[in-house]
């Protein structure tokens, strides 16, 4: 059988309980066990083999391009750890059958554990470290769901996003580590990695890497000063805690540490920093559980200072005490899972977790209570049980070490305090809760749970008991193996039995055992003492943290984001100015060999006419009529350049754009005040005007340094083959209509949405037209004056016809669609307003959103006319015929193009301007008011 | 015939006129949206196909010759955008069967998102430089006309901003044209490829370049020129969020790629460092954005800042790696983006809200749907396996392999902290209880959910089947790193 089926199986049965009849619980139950079983089943066919010593591996590659292979591996090491997960689990499957609830999902909560157990099982038998990685957060993201199972609880959320936050920050830190292992040792392959000697630890690289993984590990395993996630982790249900916070995943960063041995720790920096931190924890763990009212809150510190313990175990650097730290990996696992199993038992039949309601449960459920009392005895490390064995390896180890230098002597002191301590939060769990009077205050009277419920927890105590006597008949083996694979290929002789003799091991397990009853005998003064410190929550700190995070970021956002758009705009130009600097000093501006075209007087006038009549726009900024006419005066200046400067088609766009532009202006400024208040601040106008002139400077510095280059641009290549390719002899009408129609297209389509863009905004608006100007003067009675009438109506053929002429030699000279439909706007627009909107209605009804389909279909369906002849979207063609009146003559698909251009130019500029005019068709209301 | 390379504007086109004719009917509308966007992705798909047989199909449109007329080029990273834009165009036209309000379909819903396609199709297709610009603007007057559709007041502010500070970026990039072509003579992209290698005035250029950089950022929403983008992507309908999230702010980033992979190349130890710092701060300054809000649609449009720093920051370290893990995070995002407002838009249809603080209840009423959500949420935070992973790996590798530190740090942190705002939308709108101020439960529309089953099955796919998916951006790096080849392909051979 291949060893990929162990995490397969269980992946795949993350489907199983959702598929059972969620009514029927056994159901669910069997259906969730049976896959994780069967890999149960295939781990142990496996196992003889990796207790000899091979390693399993089973490759696949996945995406090798990136150095990810599908890649599964068992050694000894991940042998003891996959019985761990699937024993320990499956007891888990049966406990949580008959703990959850009727109203508890139960198929989801198969579900995710089966998912949790699966990516387990990927950690630790995964042959590459980046696949190893990805279980490693999908075991962070499934105890997430997992922690926060009961998540209308605000508890229960909180506790599983810390949890998930911390985690998944070391998952981080772990994936830059791995990504800096795999660029020095060349693979991410876990046997090429292992095989690398002591190649990371001599690489400049090692204190970063280190460093990371450290981060990695410590936060998974609840290490100080990252402890503080595990026990808010305690609001999952009791199954995920017994799973999860004792034998599973804070045992991962375990593992990792274990894994990673072989090549990281053979430096000072892994010694110190890995037995500092396991020290700190081990303490602080000890110390705090014995102030735990909340027995899992108690349970959830003791395992703190256990993790600590493997942990100061893994940094000690003997090599025996790297096999005791697996030795108590498993024993930890198994004492714990019972104990917290035990205290969901007791929560379960009793309502409360609180020590001072919980009294005198022995007589209620002394089964129960003799299963909790072993196990508890274990904890502390009470001989012939498990606990003691690996206690006293512990002890023996650190003794033996020197890992903090001058100050190991410090070590084999502070550990027999903490075992103290131990002793004595185990006293308290077994004497509060079993002994010492009777229940206080409990809803319910306490009885003996389910038969099945109690059996996962009799199998563990009796493997406590078992292994505390034949130790070395029982684990000698696995350990034997899992040392292997994290020491190398020598191993130690392993000290498996109970009695060592007289030795200073033993005295300090009896000084740990007095000393922790004397601690629990006398807990009044300590907790009395211990009353006087406030008590941290960190969920609390951790929310309040946050919130002095998001008060900082909406504190900058308000300082830099002020919900202005001005503001936005000042930002932009004040960023792209601070940008520019730097190639700006760079600029030379030396225009070698350039003629400069020498400036004439009627220039001079220009420019200056250009720029007084901007200055004053800007000056009358707030006179809003006034300010329109100056405008124009600028549009006129530049059309006079382009005509002076040789681009008559640009000067006839200009002028006629210009002319629709000061009418659409007016119209829009009728409606809004004829004057703007004054807004800005001298401050704020310093700054623009500062802005604006710096910004303008750079512009013209840009153009000049362009302007003064000698260029050879495309442009002769327009002039060469406008009359031989395009068919015309204005080469700015064929660069539009052909050369480069496909823009032009574009443009017109532009124009197009934009229009029905105002349309739509326009559309269902009604504006009420004040009675009297801003002066309080009426308006003239006269609204469409005679004169006007009859000029503009007479105007209109004249003017029609002179846009026909335009549009028709467009293609040779100076002219095209685009003036022609201004032209053409322009005459109707001069319409309304001679005759106004109702008289216009009532004699020429015209669809302008057709006039623009059909302009824009015209243009798309002349350049896919080229199709028909298997040619690019666009290609021209023109030929020339003669007719007996009218000569010699050419007709061109670009002129069809233009067609189209025109219409939609007529269609968009009246569709825009029609509807402004139309806006107020409600009458003026202010009369009857006054 | 290389006219296929026209058929992702075409359709898309004729799509706007068509439906613009029958503006009196929705029903018809929609059915010719439906069989439009499918005829685009086939299109799409068929150019993809086409474009990784040949390397490279161009047409030459009016057939002009390149660099005189305007040519279309499909190279694998246009043909890669084209096929997202018509997976994006599919789903959120079926979305919007649904969704979308008749107010809005009567005033031009359908007509302004075909036209917008168009304009996106040619921004991603056209080797010229002015008519990417042609297209920017198509694509701005289009989005708009979506923005201020329903006319609202907070739209009208909202599209006030945003098409003030495009038309600023747009003024910029026209007078950096007008500027480059005043320099160097020419606007084909390939052409001006040639001719800056000659051109001896690094100063000019760099402030050239300068000037597309600031206004392509401004499309993109990178720091510091993304203020218009969380102004305004909330405002509108939810199929239009979604279409903007997915696809505007990566055209802008496309812009980048072209303009920073093969036209301004020769300073790239000036340009391409500012584009790092520009990455880095994006990254950061969208994340922190998002941590202070509590809306779900204002979430996750900082949430698409802080993404597009991590394109920006692919293309700045500029090894094959990077722009590899740049093109992948180009579609990944682009997909699971989109989708992230789809299912927003279907909360909003259940809580009536989009505030986090008045949602909940959803993981116990709507399993399915808060399934859905986690498959994008987690592909965005970046959890292996999801497509968002392999995105941010690639980034980070390539990061780590050329030693750009600081960056590489932000650019993990930054993953931590996108997966807290994931979490917190979890907590607060799918694991907290459901408020009682919530009425009854409504029925979740079919049409509303297909998509997003769609989509979250496509993230899947880029993620569990990862291999041809980083092979094909690796071929795209290769390609975009390779100038020359897209010259010969444009200009034939000719120097």
């Amino acid at each position: 059988m291949n060893i990929a089926w162990i995490i397969v199986l269980p992946l795949l049965g993350v489907i199983a309980p959702l598929l059972a009849n969620p009514t029927r619980r056994n159901q669910v139950a069997w259906i969730t066990a049976v896959l994780p079983f069967a890999a149960l089943l295939i781990t142990l066919y496996h196992a003889p083999a990796i207790l000899a010593g091979e390693v399993v591996q089973q490759t696949w590659y996945w995406i090798p391009q990136i150095g990810l292979t599908l890649s599964f591996r068992m050694d000894g090491l991940a042998l003891l750890f996959t019985l761990l997960i699937l024993g320990i689990g499956l007891l888990i499957i049966l406990y949580a059958r008959y703990y959850l609830s009727s109203k508890d999902p139960m198929g989801r909560f198969y579900s995710y554990l089966i998912l949790f157990m699966a990516a387990m099982l990927g950690i630790v038998n995964s042959g590459n470290l980046l696949q190893m990685w990805a279980f490693w957060e999908l075991t962070s993201i499934s105890s997430f769901l997992l922690i926060g199972f009961w998540s209308s609880t605000g508890k229960a959320r909180k506790g599983a996003r810390m949890a998930l936050t911390i985690t998944g920050a070391g998952g981080l830190a772990l994936l830059a580590g791995i990504l800096l292992i795999g660029k020095v040792v060349g693979s991410l392959e876990l046997e090429a990695v292992l095989n690398s000697g002591r190649l990371l630890v001599e690489h400049q690289w090692y204190p970063v890497i280190l460093a990371l993984v450290l981060i990695g590990a410590f936060t998974k395993s609840a290490q100080f000063p990252f402890h503080f996630w595990l026990p808010h982790a305690m609001s999952a249900p009791t199954p995920v805690s017994a799973y999860l916070h004792s034998a599973t995943m804070v045992k991962a960063g375990i593992f990792l540490l274990a894994r990673m041995f072989p090549v990281l720790s053979g430096h000072d920096a892994w010694f110190v920093t890995v037995s500092l931190v396991g020290l700190a924890t081990l303490l602080l763990g000890a110390y705090t559980a014995l102030f735990k009212h909340d027995l899992k809150g108690l349970l959830a510190y003791s395992t703190i200072s256990h993790l600590g313990l493997i942990t100061l175990l893994l940094g000690m650097g003997t090599e025996l005490a790297a096999v005791a730290a697996l030795f108590h990996i498993v024993n930890h696992a198994v004492f714990k899972a019972s104990l917290f199993m035990g205290v969901g038992i007791i929560d379960h039949e009793t309502g409360t977790r609180d020590m001072r309601q919980i009294n005198g449960l022995f007589k209620y459920m002394p089964h129960t209570a003799v299963l909790c009392i072993v196990a508890a005895l274990s904890m502390a490390g009470v001989p012939l049980l498990n606990g003691f064995l690996s206690k006293e390896m512990f002890f023996a180890e650190t003794l033996e070490q020197s890992a903090i230098g001058a100050l190991s002597w410090l070590i084999p002191l502070l550990a027999t305090i903490a075992g103290a301590l131990s002793v004595a939060y185990s006293l308290r769990f077994i004497h509060d809760v079993f002994f010492n009077g009777e229940p206080k205050g409990l809803k319910k009277t306490p009885h003996e749970p389910p038969r099945y419920m109690r059996i996962p927890v009799e199998v563990l105590v009796a493997l406590c008991i078992l292994v505390g006597i034949f130790p070395a008949l029982l684990v000698g083996d696995l350990l034997k193996s899992a040392g292997v694979a994290v020491l190398g290929g020598t191993l130690p002789y392993i000290p498996l039995y109970i009695w060592h003799g007289f030795n200073l091991p033993l005295l300090m397990s009896a000084l740990a055992l007095a000393g922790g009853i004397g601690i629990y005998a006398r807990r009044k003064v300590l907790f009395q003492f211990q009353s006087h410190f406030k008590e941290v929550d960190a969920n609390e700190r951790f929310d309040a943290w946050l919130y002095q995070v998001i008060t900082f970021i909406r504190r900058i956002e308000a300082l830099i984001d002020k919900r202005s758009l001005q503001y936005y705009l000042a930002w932009l130009s004040v960023a792209l100015l601070i940008l520019l600097a730097a190639p700006l000093l760079n600029l030379s501006l030396v225009g070698d060999n350039v003629v400069i075209t020498p400036l004439t007087a009627e220039v001079w006038a220009g420019t200056a006419l250009i720029a007084i009549a901007a200055l004053a726009t800007v000056v009358n900024n707030r006179r809003r009529l006034f300010a329109a006419l100056l405008i124009s005066i600028v549009g006129l200046g530049v059309s006079l350049a382009f005509a002076r400067f040789s681009a008559p088609d640009l000067a006839l766009t200009q002028i006629s754009v210009e002319v629709i532009t000061t009418i659409l202006l007016l119209l829009a400024l009728f409606f809004l005040p004829q004057t703007t208040p004054k807004e800005s601040k001298p401050g704020r106008l310093l700054r623009d005007i500062g802005l604006a002139g710096i910004f303008g400077g750079i512009m013209a510095t840009l153009t000049y340094a362009m302007l003064t280059r000698p260029i050879e641009t495309i442009s002769d290549y327009f002039l060469a083959n406008s009359k031989t390719g395009g068919g015309g002899t204005n080469v700015v009408n064929v660069i539009l209509v052909d050369f480069r129609g496909f823009d032009t297209f574009g443009e017109i389509t532009v124009l197009g949405i934009a229009a029905l863009g105002i349309y739509k905004l326009t559309a269902g608006m009604r504006l009420f037209l004040p009675a009297t100007n801003e002066d309080g003067l009426p308006w003239s009675r006269d609204k469409y004056p005679l004169i006007l009438k009859q000029v503009s109506q007479s105007i209109l053929p004249l003017a029609l016809l002179i846009s026909a002429y335009i549009f028709l030699r467009g293609h040779n000279l100076p002219g095209g669609g685009f003036i022609a439909g201004l032209i053409t706007a322009i005459a109707i627009v001069q319409q309304y307003i001679g005759h106004g909107n109702d008289w216009i209605q009532k004699r020429f009804y015209a669809n302008y959103v057709g006039f623009i389909a059909a302009g824009l279909s015209i243009a798309l369906l002349t350049g896919l006319g080229s199709w028909l002849w298997q040619k690019p979207f666009l290609t021209s063609w023109f030929d020339y015929f003669t007719w007996p009146v009218f000569g010699k003559f050419e007709l061109a698909s670009a002129m069809l193009f233009d067609l189209g251009v025109y219409l939609t130019v007529v269609g968009a500029a009246m569709l825009i301007l029609a509807k402004l005019g139309q806006l107020t068709v409600v009458e003026p209301y202010s009369e009857k008011e006054d | 015939m290389n006219n296929l390379v026209f058929l992702p504007i075409l359709i898309p086109l004729l799509a706007g006129a068509i439906t613009l004719a029958l503006w009196r009917s929705s029903k018809w509308q929609k059915r010719v949206s439906v069989f439009a966007t499918l005829l685009y992705l086939t299109a799409s798909a068929t150019l993809a196909w086409q474009v990784s047989q040949q390397g490279y199909i161009v047409l030459q449109v009016g057939g002009w010759q390149a660099p005189f007329g305007i040519s279309l080029v499909a190279d694998y990273l246009a043909s890669i955008m084209v096929v997202v834009t018509g997976i994006v165009a599919f789903t959120a036209v079926l979305y919007s069967l649904v969704t979308t309000p008749n107010t809005h379909i009567k005033f031009g819903y359908f007509p302004l998102l075909h036209i917008l396609l168009a304009g996106v199709s040619g921004a991603f297709l056209t080797g010229d430089l002015f008519n990417l610009f042609v297209w920017f603007e198509v694509m701005l007057l289009a989005s708009f006309g979506l923005l201020t559709l329903g006319g609202e007041r907070a739209q009208m502010e909202g599209a006030i901003k945003y098409v003030t500070i495009n038309l600023f970026s747009s003024a910029l990039f026209l007078s950096a044209i007008g500027i480059l072509y005043g320099t160097v003579g020419t606007l084909n992209m390939a052409d001006l490829a040639v001719k800056l290698q000659d051109v001896e005035q690094q100063g000019l250029l760099n402030a050239i370049a300068l000037m597309f950089m600031v206004s392509f950022s401004i499309k993109a929403g990178a720091f510091p020129f993304f203020f218009w983008l969380p102004a305004s992507y909330h405002t509108p309908i939810i199929a239009v969020s979604a279409v903007f999230a997915g696809l505007l702010t990566k055209v802008g980033v496309y812009a980048l790629y072209r303009v920073f992979g093969l036209i301004f190349i020769g300073d790239i130890n000036f340009t391409h460092q500012i584009l790092l710092w520009m990455g880095v701060f994006t990254m950061l300054s969208g994340v922190l954005g998002a941590a202070s809000q509590f809306e779900i649609r204002r979430i996750l449009s900082f949430h698409i800042i802080s993404q597009i720093g991590y394109m920006i920051l692919a293309l700045a370290i500029f090894t094959p790696l990077a722009i590899a893990g740049g093109v992948f995070y180009l579609f990944h995002h682009i997909i699971v983006k989109t989708n992230l407002f789809l299912i927003s838009g279907m909360t909003h249809l259940l809580q009536n809200t989009y505030q986090l603080k008045s949602m909940g209840g959803l993981y116990r009423e709507r399993p399915f749907l808060a399934a859905l959500f986690l498959i994008p949420a987690m592909s965005l935070a970046g959890l292996p396996p999801l497509s968002g992973f392999f995105a941010k790996y690639l980034v980070i590798e390539a990061g780590i392999v050329s030693q750009q530190w600081l960056a590489t740090g932000v650019a993990l942190f930054v993953g931590l902290l996108t997966l807290y705002s994931m979490i917190k939308i979890w907590a607060e709108a799918f694991w907290k209880a459901k408020p009682e101020t919530l009425s009854e439960t409504v029925k979740l529309p079919l049409w509303g959910v297909v998509p997003i089953a769609l989509m979250a099955i496509m993230t899947l796919i880029i993620g569990f089947a990862a291999e041809p998916f980083i092979l094909l951006s690796q071929a795209t790096a290769e390609q975009l790193l390779n100038p020359q080849s897209y010259i010969n392909a444009v200009l034939g051979g000719q120097p």
